[in-house]
């Protein structure tokens, strides 16, 4: 697969604090590549040096297996932390400005400003548009001069939960066309509904990088109901079973390597309990974030 | 280069504040170059009023030659207006961060400023060319006895008009690429003056050549005050190929100063 993006011990201090430590990452073309990490993890600081506003201390990264000049840039569409315009301009003048800039058709314009839905309101001045319409305009913006790769930092930052579904629909519209895209969040679920591949950042380093199918591999946890008076009992005589646990009147029973749902439903069955309820539940990236973020803590604590 | 010039223009066009500004600068330009005869007729009214009789027609304010440097001297107090909206457009840059973007869009910092620096060569052009057209117009209207000669005298005060305004833009872009915030940077633009006063004031007299090398003394050295012709004083009619050399000099360490600082610094 082609790489499209490679750091090498990408690093960023300012005074005293280390924003960026030796970060090593790899994006290859079609990816969604998801950067998590909390607040103040050093992804915007990436971003910025990825995008030529913060110049690294030390390290060096490649685009397209190049060093990157302005020209690279103007191949990458990116929007960090918030949307940046000029506010007395419209939203179409700011597009144009942009399209300029890049050195794209104008034409194009019309396109990305009805994918994010803005055309209605393309001529109103920028600093009237509500935070929504912002968010999607500097989407648009990203988008004009049909960039091969993509990069959203907090794309869905401050918006209610209609604006947050209508920006995650644009981002798998938009991936759907094979276009490669980096997402910075700290929002878990975001990350795990759009992403291909995700790296986890923690003060600056890299604690874990991989693909997000990989998630939710190893033991399972089934959640159990039946009309039984003492279905604890009974679960923890299953052989599978590691632990049991009661949560708002369901039991979730941790099972053993090698077992499944399925074998927990035929014992449950033989024993003469038929189970109301009984579901395998997904792990959540969010627990393995805060598992990997607790294992790198763990890690670091003796040092 | 054009393309850059584009940019930058586009940026300013749809900007109401600038329209309002150049508006301004302008017009003031424009009337108050123009109206040196009422000026005069007023200055003879308040003279009669002290029995002092002052015949105007015998100070060829507007006569070719001389129109040519009055009126570039005069014209040069009008800069300051346009560098005040240098730096609001440079400060813009960096209090609504679209400097950043326009980079993460793909323009290199250098073109960044180049075409700040472009654009203030632009207003530097329109400045002369405004000021060459009142003087024509003011001269074939003054003038008793119109000779071609004198048309084509003296016209290299243009050329040291325009890097007049030049040079003092480029300063206006620096203290904006430098301090970033508008407020202050219009205060210690005004202030500038006034500033470099206190220190060549306390320069010893035996290094008094000194003086010449200061940015705004070296700026307005390219005009001297024409003035002192009508009282019957020497006056420097030339513009002097040192003062020249020096504001070249000054206009290019300033640019070179926001290079280094915008190339330097994380944006």
């Amino acid at each position: 697969m082609e790489t499209v993006l490679h750091t090498d011990k990408l690093t960023k201090t300012f005074g005293r604090l280390c924003a960026v430590n030796r970060l090593d990452l790899e994006v290859n073309r079609g990816q969604v590549f998801g950067m998590l990490g909390p607040n103040g993890s050093g992804k915007t600081t990436t971003l910025g040096m990825l995008m030529g506003v913060i110049n690294p201390t030390a390290g060096n990264f490649t685009w397209f297996g190049k060093p990157a000049t302005h020209h690279t840039r103007k191949k990458i569409g990116a929007v960090l932390e918030h949307p940046i315009f000029y506010p007395y301009l419209s939203g179409q003048k700011n597009l144009e400005l942009n399209a300029l800039i890049k050195g794209a058709d104008p034409a194009h314009i019309a396109k990305v400003l009805d994918l994010v839905e803005l055309r209605q309101r393309k001529d109103d001045k920028y600093k009237t548009y509500s935070l929504g319409m912002k968010q999607r305009l500097a989407i648009a913006s990203a988008l004009v001069g049909d960039p091969v790769i993509l990069i959203l930092d907090e794309p869905t930052n401050g918006l209610d939960p209609m604006g947050i579904a209508e920006i995650r629909e644009i981002i798998k519209r938009i991936a759907a066309d094979g276009k490669t895209i980096i997402l910075a969040s700290h929002l878990l679920d975001e990350v795990q509904k759009v992403c291909t591949h995700f790296a986890i950042l923690r003060k600056g380093s890299l604690v874990h990088t991989g693909p997000v199918e990989e998630v939710g591999k190893g033991e399972e946890v089934v959640e159990v109901m039946a009309y039984h008076d003492d279905l604890s009992h009974c679960l923890h005589e299953f052989r599978g079973a590691l632990s049991v646990k009661s949560e708002n009147g369901k039991f979730l029973v941790r099972l053993r390597e090698g077992f499944h749902s399925v074998d927990l439903n035929k014992f449950l069955f033989e024993k003469g309990i038929v189970a109301t309820h009984i579901v395998t539940q997904k792990k959540s990236l969010e627990k393995q974030f805060l598992e990997i973020l607790q294992e790198a803590a763990s890690h670091r604590q003796p040092t | 280069m054009f393309h850059l010039l584009k940019i930058d223009l586009k940026k300013l066009t749809g900007y109401r504040t600038f329209w309002v500004v150049c508006g301004l600068y302008f017009v003031t330009l424009a009337f108050t170059t123009a109206s040196g005869m009422e000026f005069l007729k007023w200055l003879a009214g308040k003279g009669a009023e002290f029995g002092q009789d002052l015949n105007i027609n015998r100070i060829p304010l507007y006569h070719f030659p001389d129109v040519w440097q009055n009126l570039v001297y005069i014209s040069g107090f009008f800069k300051v207006v346009l560098a005040i909206m240098v730096v609001i457009s440079v400060t813009n840059e960096f209090t609504y961060r679209t400097a950043r973007q326009n980079i993460i869009d793909g323009l290199s910092r250098r073109q960044f400023l180049f075409s700040k620096i472009l654009t203030n060569g632009l207003l530097s052009l329109m400045s002369v060319a405004m000021v060459f057209f009142i003087g024509l117009v003011t001269g074939f209207i003054y003038t008793p006895e119109i000779a071609v000669s004198d048309i084509f005298t003296d016209l290299e005060f243009f050329p040291a008009y325009l890097l007049e305004v030049f040079a003092f833009l480029s300063y206006a872009l620096m203290l904006g690429v430098l301090v970033q915030r508008s407020g202050l940077t219009i205060i210690l633009l005004l202030l500038s003056h006034m500033i470099e006063a206190i220190v060549k004031v306390n320069i010893p007299e035996s290094a008094g050549f000194l003086k010449d090398f200061f940015p705004m003394q070296a700026i307005s050295n390219l005009v001297a005050l024409p003035f002192a012709r009508y009282a019957f004083q020497e006056i420097q009619d030339f513009v002097a190929i040192s003062a020249v050399v020096i504001a070249l000099g000054w206009a290019f360490l300033f640019n070179y100063f926001s290079y280094l600082k915008l190339t330097r610094a994380d944006i």
